[in-house]
């Protein structure tokens, strides 16, 4: 019999109106690393979450070491040794890392905090396991990947065993995805186990030696991972092959439709500018697209273009006119789009009806308002419920559901739809694709390319390299603020594009004229 | 001049106290603007004790039994914004708001139903405790020293200590900046919670005891306790929620509150002429353009006003 | 059978009548820890106490003093109301407008003043006190978009500051005898509101005038405004998600001013329609803030922040304050009046629980409906 040191058996989770989790199975070895693998929505967080205490399965058992266990918080997790790095880290930002590491299992002496043997162990920890950050600095300061090595420190400070990864690698640049996966190799040597959850088949391949697949809910199976291959588990997770290539004709670019030059944005936190000295072009009937590694700027100099942030120096020009300083309003009227990253932030007013959502940048227009001031309702509704057909928004209500109560495929095909019937000139989309299914990315993909072919100059802000090598016609790479290099698709691989974005490499990218 | 200093440093006593117990109940992730209410409750406790044990007992007794009434109450009461808030998720700026009414009805209330009850003409708010109160000053020359002030800087110098060199007070400040993260290292965020709001409910009871035994020996209590419970909250922010600010931010808000007790005792500021409206309303005003300045910049507890759902993350 | 039982369902589920069922549980637990009180203090007369507070005016037995009490009762109800829309449609843009009560002491600082010391018409007077109390409304919005000043916390001092101004403006038209202002009625009858002979229906109740009227329709106008216009649409977007609103070309900082001096305009408003009915004088160097303004808080809460239920729930507040004064002065106080109040306002902050639960109580029903149906189906 193998040595297993976790097994979830038959685990079924409920939550009404959907099964989150039907009768999956996943069994971890000692030492190894164990890969999760399913797309959004396959139910990877539930399964993690009752693991880790936070939910109770509504069937199912969980054995550590053979033995069965009940795991009611994550206290208790932890008393097993289980830790986990969460995919939003759990870090209170003004403390320090030593602080961080410690809170929750913190050495008192006469009720006073004893941080030096504290800092002694994590040292230690972080010298044996290659995980150098400095304990005194405040977490607000360092970057992400410190960030992540202060969560497994944590992990390790409590001498866990089993150590959960959920989707560790989205936030890092391909150089840090390196030294973590080393990292993970190391651990799994000195015998903990590892669950990695990932739906990054490239990383599973390079790190895992099993693989777990769930999909809608259920347990697909379990492969060695030296026995397959990428087509394999990409079927599996799923269920059908399909091709995430983009069929789309070459670009026949038309006149500049944005034009931005020598643009500096301030940043929110340090003193330093988040945008420095950008410049580019955007033609009509282009798609340009901008990859890097979120934090590098991409939300500023978005900020920056469509007005939610002022900027610094520099000139923006859209059509041939100069929008640097023109309100967010006017821009949005003369031509501009704007499908924003943060759908719940910006995007839409989660209280509002579908309806009201679908109007949000054009319900001052005479359609909508008559001059007194009253809102045209009628209209409203069929225009809504014209655009809820075209563009195929599902909701259990229609015009009048929440839009809290909407998916978020859902949620983001009514952004869209409301960003592309505006009949822009300029398309700005930025992560348009996060968090969304195969299905959905499929759809909206198609929607951007079709906005190129007609004419519209589209620029696309996206942190995932597959999504860049498909759509793009034309690609700059941004590195702290600056856009370090610009290639077509075709002249650069995804390995090259890697080494602009983690800052390694880069080339003189000359102001346009 | 000696009456100035007496003043400032009797009002700075209440002012730090009870901005200390919001400051903890905010660290926790609670807003507390309900000290006000919380402050008449820990008044009334006192009082209640005072003119229970009059003037007969030992100052020690005294001191200890009518400190104790005053932050017992202040916690019972507390435990209302509590509950509902932690427990509840109820709107915390709309609690506060009624534990401030509830505090001022209840006090009225039961001061009037006792007074009734003693004699059935006297249908005054006023509680008088004269004789108990002499147990908490002593005189040094023409300066009264009240235990009280001695009583503020312990406290301050103890918040100080719980906040920065304790277990329980990085746990206090995690929950209140990223409960999540607390909650994933095993921390009861709810605990943490009710502990803040219990302190402050202890800390803020007892300044109001402070507040009214601070020159009268007897309180009216249909007036409440003037706006020090909101004084308070200004304090607390003027101090950005850190011990030692408060203590300086409240010597200051004190000052100005003293001076318009005594400003008839400066001959300058008398030949001013200005209406004694002004000196009233100096505190306030003052609050307000110092709110101006520091809120830009205003580091609040992240999490706060937010109530935790576990299911939530 | 079937049919009926989705219907009942769906009625329950109605947001409205979710609230209207919370408010009503609210209310009778506020009483009934009143009637507690009351049996504390005193368990001979509590029966006949909370009676009395309940009965309000119908505690005369003729029709003509019942109804000339009731219109008493109307008229303060109006100015609460005016309280009570003041606070929720500054709550409609996500800002807590704790300073209704300053704003409500400006405007009766200012009508009085403009009335009594200027011997203005009533229209000017009460316009007066719509400008002022927007102005210190607007100071706030002002302090909230430009320096991130917590709208409360500014608030909270405003109140002082007002009601330390306002004390001393009205000292220049202080009765010499008295500590209050002096009598609209000798001093200036032009300022009096006209009754349009809405004082004869309530038996020559002179105090009852177009006020009441006048709130009625501010209730009405503020529920248009919110419910069917391109700026109650805005309102709303800002208040529940301010980065969408910014994000779509709302001006958030100006439309959070104008909400404030809105809600400001509706306090002073309030306060104009009270004090230049006559009703009351304002007593110079009270201590402590008018109770109007927090009531308004608690008519708001109560009335589900819908101006059509404050309506109603101002009405029953001011119905209950001026029952406290017919309780037996011998055994207790009017102030167990204020006492019940407070404890309702507590009361509507487990609304939001009340409702989560009956949903979710709602949501496991019809899961097992559904369920038994199947079950029926496959059988």
């Amino acid at each position: 019999m193998d040595n297993y040191a976790i097994e979830m058996l038959g685990i079924t989770k409920k939550f009404p109106g959907i099964i989150a989790n039907d009768n999956v199975t996943l069994q971890v070895k000692k030492g190894e690393i164990h890969a999760l693998l399913g797309e959004n929505g396959a139910g990877k967080s539930t399964l993690m979450s009752i693991l880790f205490g936070f939910y109770q399965p509504d069937g199912g058992e969980i054995r550590k070491d053979g033995r069965k266990i009940k795991i009611n918080n994550p206290n208790e997790a932890n008393a097993l040794g289980i830790g986990m790095v969460h995919q939003h880290f759990k870090l209170v930002e003004c403390f320090t890392v030593l602080d961080n590491i410690i809170l929750g299992a913190e050495t008192t002496k006469g009720g006073f905090l004893q941080k030096k043997e504290a800092k002694k162990k994590v040292l230690e920890l972080s010298e044996k396991y290659g995980l150098y950050v400095d304990p005194d600095a405040v977490i607000e300061n360092i970057t992400v990947g410190m960030q992540q090595r202060t969560e497994i420190l944590k992990m390790l400070y409590r001498d866990n065993e089993v150590l959960i990864f959920d989707e560790p690698t989205a936030v890092l640049t391909p150089q840090e995805i390196k030294e973590l996966m080393a990292v993970m190799k190391n651990l799994a040597a000195e015998g903990k186990s590892i669950l990695f959850i990932t739906h990054k088949l490239a990383e599973i391949m390079e790190v895992a030696d099993r693989c777990s697949v769930l999909r809608k809910g259920k347990y697909i199976g379990t492969v060695d991972v030296k026995d397959t291959t990428p087509e394999e588990l990409s079927a599996m997770m799923v269920g059908r092959n399909v091709s995430l290539v983009v069929e789309k004709k070459p670009s026949e670019p038309g006149d500049v439709v944005l034009d931005v030059k020598n643009m500096s944005v301030a940043s929110q936190r340090g003193k330093k500018d988040a945008v420095k000295n950008v410049s580019l072009q955007v033609r009509r009937g282009e798609i340009v697209c901008i990859a890097g590694i979120d934090g590098n700027g991409q939300t500023e100099f978005i900020y920056g273009l469509s007005g939610l942030e002022p900027v610094k120096s520099g000139m923006i020009m859209m059509n041939g006119k100069d929008i640097t300083r023109m309100p967010i309003r006017k821009r949005l009227t003369s031509g501009m789009s704007h499908i924003p990253e943060d759908r719940h932030k910006h995007g839409l007013v989660l209280d509002f009806s579908l309806e009201d959502n679908i109007v949000l940048q054009r319900y001052f227009e005479p359609q909508f308002t008559n001059k007194f001031g009253f809102l045209k309702r009628n209209s409203i509704r069929e225009y809504a419920n014209r655009l809820i057909k075209q563009y195929d928004v599902r909701s259990g209500q229609g015009p009048i559901t929440k839009a809290r109560d909407m998916s978020g495929g859902n949620q983001q095909k009514a952004i869209i739809a409301r960003e592309i019937d505006k009949n822009p000139e300029l398309l700005i989309a930025v992560q348009p694709t996060r968090g969304l299914d195969v299905g959905a990315v499929e759809y909206i993909h198609k929607q951007l390319v079709a906005q190129r072919d007609a004419g519209k100059g589209v620029l696309l802000v996206s942190f995932e390299l597959d999504e860049v090598m498909n759509l793009a016609d034309r690609i700059l790479v941004m590195y702290e603020g600056e856009i370090v290099g610009e290639f077509s698709p075709g002249q650069v691989s995804v390995e090259e594009l890697g080494l602009y974005m983690a800052g390694s490499k880069r080339m003189e990218v000359g102001a346009h004229e | 001049m000696l009456l100035l200093i007496q003043y400032t440093l009797i009002f700075a006593s209440v002012l730090v106290l009870v901005a200390l117990g919001g400051c903890f109940s905010e660290h926790s992730g609670v807003i507390n603007i309900g000290l006000e209410g919380i402050m008449v409750i820990g008044a009334l406790g006192g009082a209640l004790m005072m003119k229970f044990l009059g003037g007969g007992a030992p100052a020690a007794v005294v001191i200890l039994l009518v400190v104790l009434s005053s932050v017992l109450s202040g916690i019972l009461c507390s435990l209302l914004l509590g509950v509902a808030a932690i427990h509840f998720k109820a709107d915390q700026t709309l609690l506060g708001t009624a534990l401030n009414l509830l505090g001022a009805a209840v006090a009225v209330v039961l001061v009037r139903a006792i007074n009734l009850s003693e004699d059935i003409d006297n249908v005054s708010s006023t509680i008088k405790y004269g004789e108990a109160k002499s147990a908490f000053i002593i005189r040094i020359g023409d300066f009264e020293f009240n235990w009280f002030m001695l009583i503020a800087f312990v406290v301050l110098i103890l918040s100080y200590i719980v906040l920065y060199k304790t277990k329980f007070g990085m746990r206090l400040y995690a929950c209140g900046e990223h409960p999540q993260a607390a909650d994933s290292v095993g921390i009861n965020v709810y605990k943490m919670r009710y502990a803040g709001v219990m302190i402050s409910g202890a800390l803020g009871g007892l300044g109001g005891l402070v507040y009214i035994t601070a020159g009268v020996s007897e309180w009216k209590f249909e007036n409440g306790v003037a706006g020090f419970g909101f004084l308070a909250l200004a304090v607390m922010i003027f101090g950005q929620w850190k011990p030692l600010n408060i203590g300086l931010a409240a010597l200051l808000f004190g000052f100005f509150r003293a001076l318009s007790n005594v400003y008839t005792g400066f001959d300058f500021l008398l030949s001013l002429k200005l209406p004694s409206v002004i000196y009233n309303m100096l505190p306030y005003i003052i609050s307000l353009i110092v709110l101006v300045f520091v809120s830009k910049k205003s580091r609040a507890p992240k999490a706060e006003g937010i109530p935790y759902d576990k299911g939530q993350r | 059978m079937n049919k009926e039982r989705t219907k009942k369902a769906s009625i329950l589920r109605n947001d409205g009548f979710q609230t209207t069922i919370s408010s009503i549980l609210c209310i009778l637990i506020g009483f009934l820890i009143g009637y507690i009180v009351l049996l504390i203090i005193n368990p001979k007369g509590a029966g006949d106490a909370i009676l009395a507070i309940m009965k309000n005016f119908l505690y005369y037995s003729s029709a003509v003093s019942a109804k000339k009490y009731l219109g008493t009762t109307l008229v303060k109800a109006s100015a609460l109301l005016m309280c009570a829309l003041s606070v929720l449609f500054a709550n409609k843009v996500g800002l807590f407008n704790i300073g209704v009560a300053g704003q409500y002491v400006v405007g009766a600082g200012a009508s009085l003043y403009f009335a009594v010391g200027l011997g203005m018409p009533w229209y000017v007077s009460l316009l007066a006190a719509i400008v002022f109390a927007a102005a210190l409304g607007g100071i706030s919005g002002f302090l909230k978009s430009y320096f991130n000043v917590n709208e409360v916390i500014s608030c909270i001092m405003l109140n002082w500051i007002s009601l330390y101004c306002v004390n001393m403006l009205l000292s220049t038209v202080k009765e010499s005898s008295t500590p209050y202002t002096k009598p609209l009625s000798s001093a200036n009858k032009d300022g009096l509101l006209p009754n349009l002979g809405l004082d004869k229906i309530f038996s020559n109740n002179k105090f009852v005038t177009i006020g009441v009227v006048l709130s009625v329709i501010a209730a009405i106008f503020v529920s248009i405004l919110l419910d069917k216009t391109k700026f109650g649409y805005e309102l709303k977007a800002t208040g529940m998600n301010k980065h969408a609103a910014k994000y779509c070309g709302m001006k958030e900082k100006r439309n959070i001013i104008i909400t404030m001096m809105i809600s400001g305009a509706l306090a002073g408003m309030g306060a104009g329609i009270f004090y230049l009915s006559g009703i009351e004088q304002w007593m110079i160097g009270q201590t402590s803030i008018p109770a109007m303004g927090f009531n308004g808080i608690a008519a708001a809460f109560l009335g589900g922040l819908n101006p059509i239920g404050a309506i109603f729930a101002s009405y029953f507040i001011q119905h209950i304050t001026s029952g406290g004064t017919y309780v037996d002065k011998t055994m207790y106080c009017t102030q167990i009046s204020d006492l019940m109040i407070a404890f309702i306002i507590y009361l509507c902050g487990f609304v939001f629980f009340f409702k989560l639960f009956l949903n979710k109580y709602l949501d496991k029903r019809d899961e097992k409906m559904a369920a038994k149906a199947r079950e029926g189906g496959e059988a």
